[in-house]
């Protein structure tokens, strides 16, 4: 009766309003900002597809429509995000399982967490890149090991195992902790009652992870259809897929619309995917996740035969992402790959000569997008998640938009809404800044909420019923209690400032430019050895800052707060 | 400090329920609790004590009606401006501060010199049991010791009003019987002004001056433990205090005071029968195991006879479940000696030990 989680109804009138300034000082400013950076865009973006000549008009989706290339990349983008969903799903299942239920010593499981970290944090095109060392026209595998001379890599093929590899980490870490957290009691309660393992495991385990499944399905899907640098780097002519279809009609052809109406297009499957997995999955779980593991089974519930088989699989997969990074670490070493392997550091000399500038406006705009990032979804999060005010669904739906959309729309409305007065802010960094923060803020949004669910209420009403005001209460109560979630904010909008392209590929000027579409000009100029400098230096980057964020998390957490599992999770 | 007086007003607060609809948390609730006075609200979970208690606190606002502390109107006023003491069901210790810092925290908020924070509270500590655990953090203490951390804190301000939210259900039931002494002997020594929140009959009984039962968002009775032991106005608070054979009787005469029923086929005297009841009239009687009485059947020719059914042997007392024509009574025996023990299965007579038996009128369903 009096646990109510959230404060739910309007507030009467603006009695709200007048009773905490603070809160609605803080309202006024985020609803100013959404509406700028999230609303704005997004509708100039439908302006532009839907306007023509002061009057509403279909004609442009028409005649992209009705254009059996774009047609077929539309059907593309979706094969291969189905591909990519199943594959990436049943492989972060396999790791997940072999973690949760292998009875791996401790370091292999470090190992195994260390070799699946490095795709979440690299470019997202990393993979892309190595496929082409190892099996391009040069590959290390095509040519030189098996000799094949114009060996094809590229194609739907080589784009599918990429982008696998490079996103089941999000179905790992999505399932394990689901897997982890299932009772084994359960598990063990179906086993005495005389099932055998595999009986156990297909009407016990499998049913109550299937939400799990979908979820990750889903989410792999969703990252598979936003995916823009893997096709454009592995995908070739023979696979037209949307978003770099989008791209290279604004890049390629100068149509503006054009790109417009068919990032709108890539909008409803996308669309789609996101209502699917919030309003359907998500409450489907049948296994709470608290973050606390239900301890090891009591039993042996995996064959030692089927664990070994799982073991080889994980490692295999697991030797396969090692050996793709380290080709790129040495193709950044030798003179030129595929030719002539002497060893040099001439490329690094090249990246931080000619790619200085690049160098230091990435650190530049992912330096001031983190603070203001991580400050953004912890206020934002705290207010949706504790503070009763008019329009807060609402608010909560709509910061989450443009981490939903897929880069390519956000980059092509943020394109066609900042580039011409009355907000003209192309070629600036700020544009960059704010693509980043509105994009990637909302991960530390969802932790923030996440973590004040775990947080009871009544810690704040204690601070407000010894007499502290809601500022007070905020400041000494649960910002230190949401610290944790402030910091997986900040490695997060950190990495993707340091690593996304999507959206920001439209956004970069003379004045402004960003490694990782330096990394895309040296691939499609066949400057490999840069590229792959290029990447080893963000790599490296993005380890030591996190590294140092979890280094400062440790040690400024109270011993009473809740411990950090991981900077990605959540 | 002056204690002050705790008034509520008429105060309604509705809420959205998922299935139910519109639920009322609370209907037209009046309490008037003196200065200094404890007073408990009990009732089943649902009933609407917590919300009200909310209301009092400032966490919930009602739709309508008012608040007063100390005559004054605090509807409008927010927990932080009411200057109470609030003592949670979880505790809320703040798990990222320090034991001592948790004490502090109210006094830090009023702007206190460090010194007088300190002091105040050592002191603090020292009177609920817990010097020396300023360094401790929340998770380092068991359920009790926090407890009294969670009393310290609450009290440590020198709250006009002191409000307990079922403050004893997450300890152990032996801990729970020291707490509530020691929770009534600090009430009484600082003389704060407290409303308690509990489902726990016993423990309401135990701790308060002044019992407000609640049902379905309304205050049903109000009274001191023997009050509505005795006399109950309903059978919802007759059931809900204590344990109670509700039987139906029938009016055979009545006069300015009391008058006879018939109960179990025996005429009975009353001491007070329900305003307006006539002869002939169904009402029933509020029987407390304890106001039966086991004869041996061959003794009492003139008593209702019933069976032994069961039996439980708790040391200083027995209970027994007799079944006496269409009715099964509880009974209770006390001091019984190790040759009076009636078996299962014997043939007793059952005695009503009148005339101050509590009849309540027919309850039309």
């Amino acid at each position: 009766m009096a646990s109510v989680a959230a404060p739910e109804g309007p507030a009467r009138g603006l009695a709200w309003a007048r009773q905490d300034p603070a809160l609605s000082a803080a309202v006024l400013a985020l609803w100013l900002l959404l509406g700028l950076f999230v609303v704005f865009p997004l509708a100039m973006l439908a302006a532009r597809v839907f306007w023509d000549g002061g009057h509403f008009s279909v004609a442009g989706i028409g005649a992209i429509l009705t254009d059996r290339h774009q047609v077929q990349a539309f059907w593309n983008s979706l094969l291969l995000a189905t591909l990519v969903g199943l594959l990436g799903t049943f492989l972060g299942f396999v790791f997940a399982f072999t973690v949760a239920r292998g009875g791996l010593p401790r370091w292999v499981v470090t190992a195994i967490d260390g070799a699946v970290l490095l795709p979440l944090i690299s470019p997202p095109f990393t993979t892309a890149i190595a496929f082409v060392f190892s099996f391009g026209p040069r590959g290390l595998i095509t040519y030189e090991l098996l000799g094949i001379k114009g060996f094809t890599i590229y194609g739907m093929g080589s784009t599918l195992f990429s982008e696998a590899l490079t996103y089941f980490p999000i179905a790992y870490l999505a399932l394990r902790p689901i897997l982890a957290a299932i009772d084994s009691n359960i598990e063990g309660m179906a086993m005495s009652l005389g099932a055998s393992r595999w009986r156990v495991f297909r009407t016990v385990t499998m049913p109550l992870c299937i939400p799990g499944l979908a979820n990750s399905f889903l989410l792999l899907f969703a990252a598979s259809l936003a995916d823009f640098a893997t096709p454009l780097i592995l995908a070739g002519n023979a696979f037209p897929v949307l978003p770099t279809q989008a791209f290279l009609q604004i890049t390629g052809m100068f149509d503006l619309r054009g790109g417009a109406v068919l990032s709108l297009a890539l909008l409803v499957p996308a669309m789609a995917v996101f209502v699917l997995q919030r309003y359907w999955v998500s409450q489907r779980f049948y296994v709470t996740v608290t973050g606390k593991g239900a301890g090891t089974a009591p039993f042996e519930s995996v064959a030692p035969g089927v664990r070994w088989v799982l073991v080889a699989a994980c490692v295999a997969v697991t030797v396969v992402i090692a050996y793709l990074y380290a080709l790129l670490l040495y193709a950044s070493l030798v003179m030129a790959f595929g030719a002539n392997h002497a060893l040099t550091l001439r490329h690094y000399g090249v990246i931080f000569t000619e790619g200085l500038k690049a160098i230091k406006d990435t650190l530049v705009i992912a330096g001031l997008s983190m603070p203001l990032g991580g400050l953004y979804g912890v206020l934002l999060g705290y207010l949706v998640a504790r503070k009763a005010f008019p329009g807060r669904r609402t608010m909560e739906v709509t910061s989450m938009v443009n981490y939903a959309l897929p880069g390519t729309i956000v980059g092509i409305a943020y394109l066609i809404a900042f580039n011409d007065p009355p907000i003209e802010l192309a070629g600036t960094a700020l544009v960059i800044i704010a693509c980043y923060v509105f994009r990637y803020g909302p991960t530390g949004i969802r932790t923030t909420i996440a973590l004040l669910q775990q947080i009871d209420r009544s810690l704040e009403e204690a601070s407000e019923s010894l007499g502290a005001a809601s500022g007070t209460t905020f400041r000494r109560i649960t910002l230190p209690l949401i610290l944790p979630a402030f910091f997986a904010g900040l490695g997060v909008v950190f990495i993707r400032s340091m690593t996304a392209i999507s959206a920001t590929i439209f956004l970069v000027s003379i004045n402004w430019t960003l490694i990782t579409v330096k990394i895309l000009e040296n691939m499609t100029e066949l400057s490999l050895g840069p590229a792959a400098a290029f990447s080893v230096l963000v790599i490296a980057i993005v380890f030591v800052v996190i590294g140092a964020i979890s280094w400062g998390l440790r040690r400024m957490r109270a011993p009473g707060a809740e411990p950090v599992t991981s900077l990605l999770g959540g | 400090m002056e204690a002050v007086g705790v008034k509520v007003e008429v105060v309604s607060k509705r809420f959205s329920h998922k299935v139910k609809g519109e639920v009322w948390a609370a209907r037209d609730v009046t309490l008037d609790v003196r200065p200094g006075e404890f007073v408990t609200m009990l009732g089943p979970s649902g009933c609407g004590k917590t919300t009200t208690l909310r209301m009092i606190a400032g966490f919930e606002r009602p739709d309508t009606g008012r608040v007063l502390i100390g005559g004054r109107d605090v509807t409008h006023q927010l927990a932080s401006q009411r200057n109470i003491g609030f003592v949670f069901q979880n505790y809320a210790l703040f798990p990222h501060l320090t034991i001592g810092e948790n004490v502090a925290y109210g006094l830090r908020v009023r702007n206190l010199p460090d010194s007088e924070i300190a002091s105040r509270v050592r002191e603090v500590l020292a009177l609920v049991g817990l010097a020396g655990y300023e360094q401790q953090f929340s998770n380092q203490l068991s359920g009790g010791e926090q407890q009294r951390v969670a009393l310290a804190r609450a009290i440590v301000i020198r709250p006009q009003v002191l409000l307990f939210d079922e403050p004893l259900s997450n300890l152990d039931a032996k801990l729970r019987v020291q707490m509530r002494h020691e929770i009534r002997e600090l009430q009484r020594r600082l003389a704060i002004t407290t409303v308690y929140v509990t489902h726990d009959q016993e423990e309401a009984m135990a701790v308060s001056d002044r019992i407000a039962v609640m049902n379905q968002g309304s205050i049903v009775q109000e009274g001191t433990a023997d009050d509505l032991y005795y006399r109950p106005a309903s059978a919802f608070v007759a059931q809900f205090i204590g344990r109670v054979n509700l039987l139906p009787a029938r009016v055979e005469s009545a006069a300015a005071a009391g008058g006879e029923v018939t109960v179990l086929g025996q005429r009975v005297a009353v001491a007070c029968l329900p305003t307006g009841a006539r002869a002939g009239d169904a009402v029933r009687l509020v029987l407390r195991p304890e106001a039966l009485a086991l004869r041996a059947a061959e003794g009492a020719p003139a008593l209702p006879r019933g069976t032994v059914e069961g039996r439980m042997f708790l040391g200083e007392k027995v209970e027994y479940v007799v079944r006496c024509g269409e009715a099964r009574l509880q009974v209770v025996s006390y001091n019984a000696r190790p040759g009076e023990l009636l078996a299962e299965g014997s043939a007793v007579a059952v005695e009503l030990k009148g005339p101050d038996i509590p009849v309540l009128p027919e309850e039309r369903p």
